[in-house]
């Protein structure tokens, strides 16, 4: 068996993979940052005062984790432009990724402000702080604190489906494994490439969270 | 026990009323705390006792009558709450501090965002704070790292960080040990002493008798009973008052 297997071949696409590996990574990236943006808007909306904001933000929050990704991704990419709206694959992708991925940090963010203690956000009153005083200093700091390991988690689905984008036909690491497979035929090489790509990517957030955890340590009280 | 001598009104209820929904929680309160006053109020829980205290800094609104704290009208919606809230101490029961702040930060907070001091004077602020309450070596100490009467003793430590001119305790030793009872109630004493006002709802009587100045009995929304210690607890007007005391003093 793994006599075949074609190593050789890997090293010739390396560059190629080395090129879609960043894509990957700038897509996922930015992907992420606007699912931030976009999840501490939508969760502040849910959460707030004014009922019809509320009720829209839900909405939103709704019909984004009923729907599959790809559906979400060929309204993006075929709706849209049918509509008058004309972007790029690249912000067509992150467009598709940010909203998917915003309406699951929108509900974690959300479960992270539930769990402060009403008591310490009582004090804070009481101590004449302003609500935006009060989000700055006792609820985001803990919050963040609170939401990281399942938002390391939603930021790894991300980047994972961020192989969807192969199907707009972005170069990225899904990209490069079909690439690969269709000009040589060697898609056990192929996709493995694309694999341990991933799984780079993965043990780079799983890095970065630990870091930041390890600093966060008496936030658990 | 020297006791300070009593001035002008630093708080006054005037017919006050408050409702939770169809709850008549504060029904018709009257009541003056002079400044340099120690009032204790105690009576069965659910009597409106938290109620009372909260509403001074408006934590829960009142629906009904006059509320004037240090000349500002707390039941004029236009009072500016962060002015009236930056002289009000608030101490509760379960300390409430911050738990991703050191004693440090938990106390030089308010006095940094609310009271606009520089962090160098608010971490001497800060410090002094602490000293006072006895926990000068605990200033880098996470909330998670001290003990329960400790941890309380930051949150006073936090209102004095303030400079307020009244304190507000709300069963500031009812989720203690036994053990560590004194020590907050001792730090509390010593308040007293030097002349803060303060409203304490406690069921620690030997406190009242020791340092307060009158002694309150709230019952269903009511302060039925106000005098001062000694009279207080000889001589109990009410019979639901003696029942109260008879149940609390034997345990
Ligand atoms: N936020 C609230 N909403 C509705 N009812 C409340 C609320 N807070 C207190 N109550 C009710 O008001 C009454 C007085 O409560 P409280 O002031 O906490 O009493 P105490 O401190 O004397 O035990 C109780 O019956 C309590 O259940
Ligand atoms: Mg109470």
């Amino acid at each position: 068996m793994l006599e075949t297997f074609n190593f050789r071949v890997i090293f010739e696409y390396l560059p190629l993979f080395g090129s879609c590996f960043l894509a990957t990574l700038w897509l996922s990236a930015a992907g992420l940052v606007g699912a931030l943006v976009i999840g501490t808007l939508a969760c502040s909306m849910r959460i707030g005062r004014h009922k019809l904001i509320a009720i829209v933000a839900a909405a939103y929050i709704e019909s984004i984790r009923s729907t599959p990704l790809l559906v979400q991704l060929f309204f993006f990419y075929f709706g849209l432009p049918s509509l008058g709206i004309r972007l790029s694959e690249a912000a067509t992708g992150i467009l598709a990724l940010a909203l998917n991925s915003g309406a699951y940090l929108a509900e974690i963010i959300r479960a992270g402000i539930q769990s402060i203690s009403h008591g310490q956000v009582e004090a804070a009153v009481a101590s004449g702080l302003s609500y935006i005083q009060r989000m700055r200093h006792i609820i985001l700091p803990q919050a963040i604190g609170v939401t990281l390991p399942p938002m390391l988690g939603q930021a790894i689905v991300l980047v994972k489906d961020s192989a969807l984008l192969s199907l707009i036909s972005l170069p990225e690491l899904t990209r490069a494994g079909q690439i690969m497979t269709s000009e040589r035929f060697m898609p056990a090489e192929g996709f493995l490439t694309s694999a341990v790509f991933y799984l780079l990517i993965y043990y780079m957030l799983k890095w970065m969270t630990a870091w930041s955890q390890k600093r966060l340590i008496y936030m658990q009280a | 026990m020297e006791r300070y001598s009593v001035q002008r009104a630093m708080i006054e209820f005037k017919n006050v009323h408050k409702w939770f929904g169809d709850l008549h929680v504060l029904k018709d309160i009257n009541l003056e705390v002079a400044q340099a006053e120690v009032m204790v109020v105690c009576g069965p829980s659910g009597s409106g006792k938290s109620t009372l205290i909260r509403s001074i800094n408006r934590l829960e609104p009142i629906q009904k009558g006059e509320l004037v704290v240090d000349a500002m009208k707390v039941h004029d919606p236009k009072t500016n709450m962060t002015k009236l809230r930056a002289e009000i101490g608030f101490v509760f029961q379960q300390f409430n501090l911050y738990p991703h702040m050191t004693a440090l930060q938990n106390v030089t907070l308010a006095p940094m965002k609310v009271r606009k001091i520089a962090r160098k004077e608010a971490d001497d602020m800060g410090r002094y704070s602490l000293e006072k309450v006895g926990l000068g070596d605990k200033l880098h100490q996470y909330p998670a790292q001290l003990s329960g009467g400790q941890q309380q003793r930051v949150a006073i430590a936090r209102g004095l960080c303030m400079r307020p001119k009244i304190m507000l305790f709300d069963e500031p030793t009812s989720a203690l040990d036994p053990e560590m009872i004194n020590e907050v109630l001792e730090v509390m004493r010593n308040l007293a002493r030097e002349g803060m006002t303060m409203i304490v709802v406690t069921h620690e009587m030997g406190f009242a008798r020791e340092v307060s100045h009158r002694v309150a009995f709230m019952d269903f929304g009511e302060l039925t009973e106000i005098a001062p210690p000694g009279e207080f607890f000889s001589h109990p007007k009410s019979e639901r008052t003696k029942l109260f005391l008879s149940k609390i003093l034997t345990h």
